[in-house]
């Protein structure tokens, strides 16, 4: 099991270097995008064996080397296969596959073809990484590592030039690359405090010691290591107010939005929280954990009000991704967290759908984002319709798809935990997604052919790419069907989550209610948009001016007020600073230097050249040395 | 192998001497063959180097003034070993990087050489006079290099490189003398050996004093701040060369002093000091990565964010903890790696264009696909990225800096923001974007000449940053004998509570 | 009244004091030379005075001294004095002061 644990992690790593190396001699080579592909498959593979054992046998634990020691710390390169990574693994790896053979396609005309590849399989050797780590410092390399992946994806096209706010909210992909490093570095410093705090405190960072250890830690501590702990996964997981740099990474080219931006990376905050569930689960830090809880409801409801009038294909599924990691948050904070991670598998595939079958849409128009300008696409595409269709009911949460049984467990848990005010944000998010879900649906697929007017010949995505994406729409339809026996395999390393008879009573209700509303919001839509006219992409002015929108458009003005108050106050200070280093600290040590010169230009009177004036001096000094000696002789 | 450390120190000046009457065109091959042999007796000595020994290895001693017990005394353990084998590795890369048609090549060389001897004496001496000898010989060629191949206010910079560091040294000498007349008091024999002075106890009152002088020899070295001013302008005339030396070595010198010196002869003084110390370096820390954003020279950026990341050092030092100790000492050796090989890069681009202002490039991501790479795995090394050789140090000081202040630990891991901030920002403008001018369309990639340079750093960025135990093996045990050393001879009681060998004899 | 040591240093000192005006009043070169002799015989006055009181012989072995000195100092410092006043045609010091900084 050993071998297959190194395969799984090492595949994706080797053909990171593949890559890397045909890069180094020519921009595009189909045989890396066939390599690449294959070997994340490899890992795929690996990976459902190792759960098939894992099932079966429990946990591999392996360790490779030491990786730092210095003083009593001790870090090895140590990894773990239990329920909890192995889940994370299959996702990681199923989608990455999928990605990858999407890519091979999406990536065709791109000049940076070997580049791409180079970095996609990098991102997945980190995320593997990230979940397998059997150590709080090896889950740290993985987050910095798939923060240096995404930062290099999201700049992928680095040659295009920056551009106003207003003109896109983005600016350019390097800036929006910057931004999400950035910002997530905030979040790492979150995540390194709490490192310290559990080596000072536990004395190691081996997650099994750390977990049996904490129960004897003071209630203060444990408060201070889990709100540092989450302080870094709110960062990865773009949770509000950390959230801006993931609207911002769709600058990245789609097959990252799909892979990293939805379905693997921005989980790796949930995942964080529901590994250090014998942290979270202490009653001591209780009141992070409903912080936690609330604050995924809120940024569900936050994000998924953003979505409903944003008219960038990507923005409006970058949106919901955010809405859902709220979603998993409010689930892991309250304690459900084998229902979080459900819903963060599933997520992973409906949304990966979605973001894919977007990309398509997006090649079909030669890069053009504005739903609005689309319309009645069906016609040409098809299969990218059924797709995006599967995975909207899917997000919407409609009966038989995945995120029906998902996102439902979702609600009841907030309701069964009696916070009704996260259940209420919750149900009403899940009209709110489903409206703007079918909202970008029927832009784009139904109505009048917009497209065409505007001057674009929209086809369809190769064949290869939409049957390789079948494994997905599999996936999103019937994930949820097997909720029963995932409860089984994963509740025997996380603890269950039990329903109370009185909610249990309630469930169908509780579920018949969002599936009206989420009904009621497709209606809408339909009602809405379906039938969209000729004219739909131009601007509607008047809507456009009024408060709501305004505030809604702008992302609540939150970039903005990073922006004047963060970014510019910086830059003006650290201009200042620049000149008090100049003026004041170099100043003044120059002013020593110039007062040696002064005192040697005022002395320089002295030096008339007069003989009688020299001896003058002399006599005087003489005389001060006689009175001092005098003095020193009369005291002394 | 008797006398290898006589022979690591004196063969570069030997080979300085004869490099004189070297041919001109020669001069060049003749430089790196000397640096290259020395590399690989550093190597050796390396080799034959016992890990598992944490005091003073292959030591000479010889009588200089026996009257006064000045003597020639070199030794080397786990702490000074790792930069040694750095400054060759440095200085040989660095005139393999340099062109051919550098003008005076021969003079250049061989003040290479002496600088080199001057460097390495510096981090073998065990003999405070030895010591400071070479401390102030090193000042020469490095005055020479920025003076004579410098930029346009090239004596300005170096005159005040000179005399700033001139200055601090002055007062440290006075500082040993007053130790070695404190140790005649005290023993009744003169003597300036450091071993001979780690046994010496004195009272907190006289260790304040001597802090004061030694901190004023080695801050300015440092450079930490507010004493930090000479070094932007140093590194901006310095040639290439120069300020890959003085980054990467020079520098290093400031806070092995601390180690060497301040910490086990002084340590009540070294505990006393340490929130002293650490207001500087948080100041250092984030006030000199701002004023790195300001900048518009990509050299001036990295200048500055070297005066930044010695505050990490600085930090990792007064830690008095195994963990924050040895990490200081390995990011001596990352910050070394790093920005000298960031300096080499700034170098490379500036023989290129002419230029070093950011503004001017832009988009040399696509002219220079394998120098962006290069310069961006350097970047994320400067970022401290984990896997790379900037990560390990940087967290072994801030974890261990914890337990001394978690308030200035979460200030000075504001570096890990602040940091990307500024090195982020200098890509995005250099090689992001649309290329801003036609004529660097045509830029050529890095040749030969400069990846033979650059290709073994990047080597080691990636080598110690996945495996870094060969190196931070010794470098711990040296520690923990350094800290044990420092504990028995703390007078106060509070002094020996803030110094932790080990958590477990702690509890 | 018996001539005791301190009239002979009182008599120093007086000697010396007028040299020492002397040296810094005068302008002209040739009496700043005859201010120097007279404070240096002043000196050698002195000095015998004090070897004479201790008995030591010393005293007045450096008056010896001093006044061959200061002969030699007067061979050759005349013979400056007359150069210089070929040169300048003057012996004042503000006419042959060229070292002004």
């Amino acid at each position: 099991m050993e071998n297959l644990v190194y395969i799984a992690l090492f595949a994706p790593f080797v053909g990171s270097l593949f890559a890397g190396l045909f890069f180094a001699r020519s921009p595009k080579t189909h045989l890396v995008g066939i390599v690449n592909s294959s070997l994340i498959g490899i890992a795929f593979i690996a990976s459902v064996t190792l759960a098939l054992h894992v099932a079966e046998h429990g946990a591999v634990h392996v360790t490779m080397m030491s990786w730092i020691s210095a003083g009593d710390l001790s870090i090895p390169f140590g990894f773990l296969v239990d329920e909890v990574s192995v889940t994370m693994m299959l996702v990681v790896t199923l989608v990455s596959t999928i990605v990858h053979i999407y890519s091979t396609g999406y990536m065709n005309h791109d000049k940076a073809y070997n580049r791409f590849f180079a970095y996609l399989s990098a991102f997945v050797f980190s995320m593997m990484i990230l979940v397998m780590s059997d150590n709080f410092a090896g889950l740290f390399i993985g987050w910095e590592g798939v923060g240096v992946c995404s930062w290099l994806l999201i700049g992928f096209w680095y040659h295009k030039e920056d551009k106003t706010f207003e003109e896109n909210p983005s600016i350019s992909p390097s800036w929006a690359a910057n931004e999400a490093f950035i910002m997530n570095r905030v979040a790492d410093l979150g995540m390194l405090v709490g490192i310290f705090l559990i080596y000072w405190n536990v004395g190691s960072l081996q997650y099994d010691v750390v977990f049996k250890a904490l129960p004897h830690l003071a209630d203060g501590l444990l408060v201070s290591i889990a709100i540092a702990l989450f302080i870094g996964a709110m960062g990865k997981s773009a949770q509000f107010p950390l959230h801006t740099w993931l609207t911002d990474a769709m600058e990245g080219p789609t097959p990252v939005s799909a892979l990293i931006h939805a379905a693997t990376m921005v989980t790796a905050g949930v995942f964080l929280v529901i590994r250090a569930n014998p942290l979270f689960s202490l009653d001591a830090v209780h009141g992070v954990s409903m912080f936690i809880a609330s604050l995924g409801a809120f940024v569900a409801f936050y994000a998924a009000s953003m979505a409903l009038s944003a008219r960038d294909i990507k923005r409006i599924v970058a949106l919901s991704t955010l809405s859902q990691l709220g979603y998993m948050f409010a689930a892991a904070g309250l304690g459900a967290y084998w229902i979080a991670l459900f819903h963060l598998a599933a997520h992973a595939f409906f949304k990966a759908l979605l973001f894919l079958g977007a990309g398509n849409v997006m090649h079909a128009m030669d890069d053009e984002l504005d739903i609005f300008k689309m319309g009645g696409m069906k016609k040409v595409m098809m299969g990218s319709y059924v797709y995006m269709g599967i995975a909207s009911f899917a997000l919407a949460g409609l009966p038989i798809m995945a995120g029906f049984y998902s996102k439902d467990a979702i609600i009841e848990t907030a309701f069964n935990d009696g916070s009704f005010i996260i259940w209420a944000i919750l149900v009403i998010t899940a009209g709110m997604t489903a409206f703007y879900s079918f909202r970008q649906v029927f832009f784009t697929f139904h109505g009048e052919e917009r497209y065409k007017a505007l001057g674009f010949h929209p086809h369809d995505m190769y064949k290869y790419v939409l049957v390789a994406m079948a494994p997905l729409a599999a996936l999103a339809i019937s994930f949820g069907w097997f909720m029963d026996s995932f409860h089984e395999f994963i509740t025997k390393n996380l603890p269950d989550y039990e329903m109370s008879h009185h909610t249990h009573d309630l469930a169908p209700f509780l579920g018949t209610l969002v599936i009206i509303l989420a009904l009621t919001g497709i209606f809408i839509a339909w009602k809405k948009y379906a039938g969209k006219g000729a004219d739909a992409w131009k601007r509607d002015e008047e809507f456009e001016q009024s408060f709501v929108y305004k505030l809604v458009a702008n992302q609540y003005y939150v970039p903005k007020f990073y922006d004047e108050f963060i970014v510019q106050p910086y830059t003006i200070a650290s201009k200042k600073f620049w000149e008090i280093d100049k003026a004041v600290v170099d100043g003044f040590v120059d002013l020593i230097g110039k007062m040696f010169y002064k005192s040697g230009d005022v002395s320089r009177g002295m030096q008339t050249g007069s003989l009688s004036a020299y001896l003058n001096w002399m006599g005087v000094g003489a005389l001060l040395l006689i009175v001092t000696a005098a003095i020193t002789a009369l005291i002394g | 192998m008797d006398h290898i450390l006589s022979i690591l120190i004196f063969l570069p000046a030997v080979a300085g001497i004869l490099g004189f009457v070297v041919d001109k065109g020669s001069a060049k091959a003749y430089g790196v063959s000397v640096a290259a042999v020395e590399l690989l007796l550093a190597l050796g000595l390396w080799a034959s180097f016992d890990t598992t020994n944490p005091g003073m290895q292959f030591t000479e001693f010889s009588p200089i003034i026996s009257q006064f017990g000045i003597s020639y005394n070199v030794g080397v353990d786990g702490i000074s070993l790792f930069i040694v084998i750095m400054a060759a590795l440095i200085t040989l890369l660095g005139i393999i990087l340099l062109r051919d048609d550098t003008k005076n090549m021969k003079n250049m060389i061989v003040s290479l050489l002496f600088l080199e001897m001057t460097m390495v004496g510096v981090f073998l001496s065990l003999d405070a006079i030895i010591f400071y000898l070479f401390w102030e010989l090193s000042l020469v060629p490095m005055l020479y290099i920025i003076g004579a191949w410098g930029g346009a206010d090239r004596v300005y910079a170096a005159v005040k490189f000179f005399l700033y560091t001139f200055a601090g040294s002055l007062i440290l000498l006075v500082g040993l003398l007053a130790m070695a007349y404190l140790f005649h008091l005290e023993s009744g024999v003169w003597s300036f050996n450091l071993l001979d002075w780690y046994t010496l106890k004195l009272t907190p009152d006289q260790q304040f004093w001597l802090f004061l002088a030694f901190f004023s020899g080695f801050a300015i070295k440092v450079p930490m701040f507010p004493f930090h001013t000479w070094l932007p302008w140093a590194h901006g005339q310095a040639p290439t060369i120069g300020s890959v030396i003085l980054a990467a070595v020079l520098l290093k010198m400031g806070t092995y002093g601390f180690v060497r010196f301040s910490l086990p002869i002084l340590p009540d003084a070294s505990v006393t000091f340490t929130p002293f110390i650490m207001a500087l370096s948080l100041i250092m820390v984030i006030y000199t990565a701002m004023v790195a954003f300001a900048q518009k020279d990509m050299k001036q950026v990295i200048a500055y964010s070297s005066v930044s990341h010695m505050g990490i050092i600085m930090i990792g030092v007064f830690a008095m903890n195994a963990e924050g100790l040895g990490g200081s000492i390995f990011l001596m050796l990352s910050h070394g790696i790093v920005s000298g090989a960031l300096f080499m890069l700034v170098g490379v681009i500036y023989e290129r264009t002419g230029t070093k202002i950011m503004e001017e490039f832009g988009g040399l991501a696509a002219v220079m696909p394998v120098y962006a790479t290069v310069f961006g795995v350097m970047l994320m090394a400067s970022v401290g990225l984990p896997l790379t050789i900037g990560f390990v140090g940087e967290f072994l000081v801030l974890l261990g800096f914890y337990k001394v202040s978690a308030v200035g630990t979460i200030l000075a891991g504001t570096t890990i923001i602040i940091g990307s901030v500024y090195m982020l920002a200098l890509f995005k403008k250099s090689f992001f974007g649309p290329v801003r001018h036609e004529k660097n369309l045509g830029l050529k990639d890095l040749d030969k000449r400069e990846l033979t340079a650059l290709l073994p750093l990047v080597a080691i960025v990636v080598w110690l940053g996945v495996y870094p135990k060969p190196v931070l093996e010794p470098i711990d045990n040296s520690v923990k004998a350094l800290l044990v050393q420092m504990k028995n001879h703390a007078q106060l009681e509070s002094t020996k509570e803030a110094i932790i060998v080990s958590k477990k004899e702690a509890k | 009244m018996e001539i005791g040591i301190s009239h002979y240093l009182i008599l120093s000192g007086i000697l010396f004091s007028i040299g020492f005006v002397g040296v810094l009043r005068r302008k002209n070169l040739l009496m700043l030379f005859f201010a120097t002799e007279i404070m240096l015989n002043a000196v050698n006055i002195a000095f015998a005075a004090i070897g004479n009181y201790y008995g030591d012989l010393s005293g007045q072995m450096f008056a010896f001294f001093i006044i061959a000195v200061a002969a030699s100092e007067v061979a050759v410092g005349l013979g400056l004095l007359i150069i210089l006043y070929k040169k300048y045609g003057s012996l004042d010091l503000d006419v042959i002061s060229t070292m002004k900084g």
